[in-house]
Formats: C-alpha cells, sequence, structure tokens
C-alpha cells in the first residue's frame, strides 16, 4: 500500500476541518517577505539570526549569506518542531539503536561510528520544504519564513547502507523509521519520527556526526543526523536516537499529514478547494537566491558591480543562472563556478554588470537545470495549503544613485 | 610500534565535544498583545511554544485562527477545552484578527 492510501484516512480526522462559510479567496503568490532583520539574541553556537521563536528554536540565515557555497555553521538555519531539545549529549555515551527487521541488533557508540566504519562525505543542500512559505496568499500554515531557511554544508559521516549491511536487513524489511530526540510537552503529541522506503535508499544517504569539518552545531541535531542529498529538509532526522526497520509503513503524523503537496501535476489547490488527495515533499526543485545585492542597497551609477549568488536543485545539476535587469523582459547568463562539490551542493554564480540608469533597480535570477526546469516567476508558483516548495525567480530592488 | 601506540591512544581518548557542558537557549520575551483573558491564552499556547509562532503569522481571520486551533487540537494533542479554544480564538481574533 502506498503512503497516499494512509493519508486519505487521515486526511478525514485532521485534513477536514469544518469551518464556516466565507467568501472565496484566490491562492496567489509573490515575492517572499524580504526585510526580516537578525535578532539581538545569540543562541548557543550560532550568531544573531532572524529569529521567529525560542521555543522550539526557529532561525533563518540572512540573505547576504547566500554568496559562498558553504554556509557557515554559525549561521546555518535552525528548525525544530517539538519544544522538549536535550540541551547536552555527552559523545563518549551516546549511542544509537538499530532494530527492528534485523538480523542482529546494533548499538553504536560514536567512536564506533567514527573508527569502525567507513567515513564518507557529501556537500548538500538542506533546505526547508516550508522554505519562502511567506510567498503564499492567503497564509498558508506554519511558519513565514523568508528566503532563508536552508544552507549548504559538507557532511561527513557513515553510509546508512553500511549501518544496514553491518546489521543485516531480513527478507521482508521494506521500511526504516528514524527516531529523532526531541520531545513534545504532551505524551500524546506525535513524536518526530521519519520514515523511508528501503529502495529509496542510495549511497548519498548517510548518518553524519560533523559538519564543514566541525562538530554539529546543538541545533542542527549534535552529535549525529540523518543527510539526505537531494530531499528538502524534514526528512533529516536531528540527534538521532533509532533506526528501526520494518515490513509496514506505520502511520504517522510527521509522515501522513505535515510536509505534504497535492498530488496533482500542479501540486496546487484552491484555499477553498482543497485537493483530496496529497503526497510527500520529497525532492527539492531548481532555484536560485541573490546573495549580493540585497533589497534597500544603493549601488553607484556607472560603477562595477557583481551581482553573486546561488543556485541549486534535487542533485540534477544546474545548467544556467540567467540573470534580468529590467525585470524579467530580457535575460543574460551569469558566469558560474566550477561546481567541484558536487551536483548536491549550491553553484555559486557571478554577474558583472554597470548600473547604467538612476533610480530604482529590479535585479531578477533565474536558475535552470539538466533536466530544462527552471524557475517560474513568483506570480506563476501556484498555491498549496502547506506553502511548500516555493520556487519563484528571486528579486531585489536596489537603488542607483 | 610507534604508529601502533598512536593508534592505541587515539581508540582511549574520549571524544570531546565542542560544547562539553549545557548549552542554554536564550529566553526571548516576544512581544505579545496583552488583553483580557491572556492567562489562559499563556497556558495553553505557551505549553508547546512560544509566542513568537502567533506573532509571525501577522493579523489573520477567525477562520485562520480557528484552524490553527484546530490542528493543535487534533494534529498535536493539546488538551485544550472547547471553552479554552474558544477564548484563544476570540483572543487571537480581536488581538491579531484582519477584520475577516
Amino acid at each position: 500500500m502506498q503512503r497516499r492510501d494512509f493519508f486519505k484516512k487521515a486526511a478525514l480526522t485532521v485534513g477536514a476541518v469544518g469551518l464556516g462559510a466565507t467568501t472565496a479567496e484566490a491562492g496567489t503568490t509573490h515575492q517572499p517577505t524580504d526585510n526580516r532583520k537578525v535578532s539581538k539574541n545569540t543562541f548557543p553556537e550560532k550568531r544573531p539570526l532572524i529569529t521567529y521563536s525560542d521555543r522550539p528554536p526557529l532561525l533563518e540565515t540572512p540573505r547576504d549569506v547566500f554568496t559562498s557555497v558553504l554556509t557557515p555553521n554559525d549561521q546555518f538555519f535552525v528548525r525544530w518542531h517539538l519544544p522538549d531539545i536535550p540541551m547536552h549529549i555527552d559523545p563518549n555515551t551516546y549511542h544509537i539503536k538499530i532494530n527492528g527487521l534485523v538480523e542482529k541488533e546494533l548499538d553504536i557508540t560514536l567512536h564506533d561510528l567514527k573508527t569502525n566504519f567507513e567515513q564518507v562525505e557529501v556537500t548538500a543542500v538542506l533546505q526547508c520544504g516550508g522554505n519562502s512559505r511567506s510567498a503564499f496568499s492567503p497564509i498558508a500554515g506554519g511558519i513565514q519564513w523568508g528566503n532563508g531557511a536552508m544552507g549548504c554544508a559538507t557532511w561527513k559521516g557513515v553510509r546508512l547502507r553500511d549501518i544496514l549491511d553491518r546489521a543485516g536487513l531480513k527478507k521482508d524489511a521494506e521500511w526504516i523509521g528514524f527516531n529523532g530526540s526531541e520531545k513534545a510537552a504532551y505524551y500524546e503529541t506525535p513524536s518526530f519520527i521519519r520514515e523511508m522506503e528501503i529502495e529509496e535508499l542510495d549511497d548519498h544517504v548517510i548518518l553524519a556526526y560533523e559538519m564543514n569539518g566541525e562538530d554539529l552545531p546543538y541545533l542542527n541535531g549534535y552529535p549525529l543526523r540523518l543527510v539526505i542529498p537531494g530531499n528538502y529538509s524534514d526528512s533529516w532526522v536531528k540527534m538521532l536516537s533509532n533506526i528501526t526497520v520494518t515490513k509496514k509503513y506505520k502511520s504517522l503524523f510527521f509522515m501522513d499529514v505535515a510536509y505534504r503537496v497535492p498530488d496533482n501535476e500542479c501540486e496546487c489547490e484552491e484555499p477553498e478547494k482543497k485537493f483530496k488527495t496529497t503526497k510527500p515533499i520529497t525532492k527539492m526543485n531548481v532555484k536560485s537566491i541573490i546573495g549580493y545585492p540585497t533589497t534597500g542597497m544603493t549601488l553607484n551609477h556607472n560603477s562595477h558591480t557583481v551581482i553573486r549568488g546561488l543556485a541549486w536543485d534535487d542533485g540534477h545539476g544546474i545548467k544556467d543562472v540567467m540573470v534580468s535587469v529590467d525585470k524579467g523582459k530580457t535575460w543574460k547568463k551569469a558566469i558560474l563556478d566550477d561546481g567541484k562539490l558536487g551536483r548536491y551542493a549550491y553553484r555559486a554564480f557571478r554577474f558583472p554588470f554597470k548600473p547604467s540608469k538612476y533610480g530604482e533597480l529590479s535585479i531578477m535570477t533565474k536558475a535552470i537545470n539538466k533536466l530544462g526546469e527552471e524557475q517560474p516567476f513568483a506570480k506563476d508558483i501556484k498555491w498549496n495549503h502547506g506553502g511548500y516548495k516555493f520556487n519563484g525567480i528571486d528579486e531585489v530592488k536596489v537603488k542607483v544613485v | 610500534m610507534k604508529k601502533l601506540i598512536l593508534i592505541a591512544l587515539l581508540a582511549l581518548s574520549p571524544l570531546v565535544a565542542q560544547v562539553d557542558e549545557k548549552v542554554e537557549v536564550p529566553y526571548i520575551d516576544f512581544p505579545i498583545k496583552m488583553g483580557k483573558e491572556f492567562a489562559t491564552v499563556q497556558g495553553q499556547c505557551l505549553m508547546c511554544h512560544s509566542f513568537g509562532y502567533i506573532i509571525n503569522q501577522g493579523p489573520q481571520s477567525r477562520k485562520h485562527w480557528k484552524h490553527i486551533i484546530h490542528k493543535m487540537k487534533v494534529a498535536f494533542k493539546a488538551p485544550i477545552s472547547d471553552k479554552d479554544a474558544k477564548i484563544v480564538e476570540d483572543y487571537l481574533v480581536e488581538h491579531y484578527g484582519n477584520g475577516k
């Protein structure tokens, strides 16, 4: 049975919220909120970031960080689902259990992981499925992120495949559940567990203990998190405590209800007429962001400016980034970096440009991947109830003086 | 031999965390609007999340707030009574409503 069949049942209880009749408002999209300032408060191991909540912590990376391929650990966004996060973990006693349909249950310490398995690295973008959610009107449920619920790091760890091989999968093993360590205030609140079908698993999926050459920050899942390159971050479970192999898919809130889009071709619906079936958000779509200049800056007339930013997709690879300085009428190719950090990493782009007109200037970027998929204009993105997968053409507005 | 000793030492040396004591998440006093029945709102909402979640939504319709409270009850199993749910809804509509 497929996940979506399970969801049909779940939709009856959670999705079908009885609400009074109101006038229908069409779902529209626009550029996400782009003017939020970093907070005065600092969180552990972090520089000041755009702060939506302290419990659970929700932190967004400001736009100007997005000029380099690797996002510094202390500026990397933070998103937790439940309020109670372990705030002290001893790396010498921490261990992760592998159980369920395995030949041999394992209890692996951090030290085992670092010494008894092949060590691998992958550079990959970690992006929240709800990144840029503030682009949706009427607002879609959830945190109204701007563009910075994402980052890219070099993750070091051990292949999930190698760990499962060590444990030995039983014949009827089909699903793997990943349990994080965050806890809710109420016992009945669903735990943050994610599931993957074993056939979805490839060698790029790793359990990572290191990020950009350092321990993972606590708020990014110390001491161990799942890394699933190409996929949205909802499945990259933090502070892993347990991996359980099962035959059957378990119906879980964070799988069946959250992080899903309408199961139709446009992945869209109308606010008053939600689409009945949904599917998981899984793979990222093609997108770009301008890191310099940022909205509100002034550029000097006729001075040489280099527009910089990043582009990415789910691993098919970026073919081109196009830049427009006339509101999308004409486009020119930006220069791409060498891409040597691999197909799951950001590609940095740059575009030398001399502003020749005084006054307001719009700068837009559009990424195109190797499948030929390209970003639509922000207004052409179709609405969905969760505000997921926004990938509109990016735009910043500056003044030329 | 030297190499062997080195490996043995590595195997024995304890792992040292970047931060090897309890980390503290700062408490942020989100500027929630005050009014009658604030105690109920505080009691029901703050158990699971900061007021940042409310403020971040911006002014919204009664329908929106009703939906959010419903989600907290049904999806996240917050034990909010119907009476308190209505109080919270009215509070949000009064202070964070958009007139719809």
